[in-house]
């Protein structure tokens, strides 16, 4: 009796605390939103996308610290329009895709900057390695949507994403730039 | 030597277009020879990296090189040459100039079509010139391949010819690109 009670409380507590705080959920829509990184390879950059990712989405530029971005990247969805990258980016000394078939990307501490401008510091994970990486964005409401646009920079030997050979940062750089286009519905 | 081409032999500026792009085109050989060979890896991309490199400065100095040739004049050739001798050696300058230009074009053509793009020696990065497509590229691949052994193939002949101007004619045709007196 006791547990179920406190439990009820507890549920109830949660209940409050979600009404009171909930930023606005979006929801992300797959075909216009655009995952995109930019690799350099031999001095060259290259780009490439995330075919298949989702985001969960709780934002309010009025209520920063209740919001709250999960995204989920599909490492096997990785197109760089050319098969043969694509089948080493998922190769064991880089992502290893059938180890770890999932990115995943949290943040939950916001701070607001110049007019629509944001920044927050999340942590992802590839590989067996989670990491801090800041994010910057811009977040334009629009008929009743918004768009999610940001950018961030990364070094993928942070993650572990090169082994033996790929360690080599003369010809396949270290430095990643990752750029985000989310369009947000209700 | 005068810088300019005279109607007796090249000048200094052909010559050294010349033998610049001959030495290039062996290094060619060699680093895509040694980039098929090794595993795909970094050491593998860096390889090709290099022949791509080389190839952009082959097509630029190909581009230099028929610029400086269209206002200059083209030594003649020794008068007592047969016929059928003139018209194969102009014939296969004429492919040997097509070729220097073509082949690296094609390179470059070949990694935009697999979205590789081409950069000169990691200082700046050239545009890609076709969309990528892995069919086209394997045609391209491949084309690319038969153009450069063709040109290995014309320059063999093109240097024997020469030779044999050399030892067996006694004449200038080699001399007229080398850096030594005529007879």
């Amino acid at each position: 009796m006791k547990t179920s009670k406190a439990f009820a409380a507890l549920a109830f507590g949660v209940l409050i605390a979600g009404i009171a705080i909930a930023a606005t959920q979006w929801a992300m829509q797959p075909k216009e939103s655009k995952l995109v990184f930019v690799g350099t390879q031999a001095g060259a950059p290259f780009e490439g996308a995330f075919e298949k990712f989702t985001a969960d989405i709780k934002f309010d530029p009025q209520d920063l610290a209740s919001s709250h971005f999960d995204v989920k990247i599909d490492l096997g969805s990785v197109n760089s329009r050319d098969g043969e990258r694509d089948d080493t980016i998922k190769s064991p000394d880089l992502f290893g895709v059938k180890r770890w078939p999932t990115g995943h990307y949290v943040a939950e501490k916001f701070t607001a900057g110049a007019a629509g401008k944001f920044s927050a510091t999340g942590k992802l994970t590839l590989r067996d390695v989670t990491r801090d990486v800041p994010i910057d964005f811009t977040f334009e409401n629009n008929d009743g949507g918004a768009w999610l646009k940001g950018s961030a920079n990364l070094k993928r030997l942070d993650f572990g994403v090169g082994q033996g050979d790929w360690k080599d940062t003369s010809t396949v750089a270290n430095e990643v730039k990752i750029r985000f286009e989310l369009k947000l519905a209700h | 030597m005068t810088m300019k081409n005279t109607t007796e032999r090249y000048g200094a500026v052909a010559q050294l277009f010349h033998w610049i792009i001959v030495v290039l085109i062996i290094t060619q050989f060699v680093l895509a020879i040694k980039a098929g060979n090794l595993p795909l890896g970094p050491a593998k991309i860096a390889t090709l990296a290099q022949h791509k490199s080389v190839g952009m400065t082959i097509f630029a100095l190909a581009v230099l090189r028929l610029s400086w040739r269209l206002i200059n004049p083209v030594p003649a050739v020794p008068a007592t040459t047969p016929r059928w001798q003139q018209i194969g050696a102009h014939i296969s300058h004429v492919t040997l100039y097509g070729l220097i230009l073509i082949t690296p074009l094609l390179g470059w053509i070949m990694s935009s079509a697999r979205n590789f793009s081409v950069s000169w020696f990691g200082l700046f990065t050239l545009p890609d010139l076709v969309q990528p497509d892995r069919a086209r590229y394997d045609l391209f691949h491949e084309t690319h391949e038969i153009l450069a052994w063709t040109l290995l193939a014309i320059a063999v002949l093109h240097a024997a010819a020469a030779l044999k101007h050399h030892f067996f004619g006694r004449d200038n045709v080699l001399r007229r690109m080398l850096p030594v007196k005529l007879k």
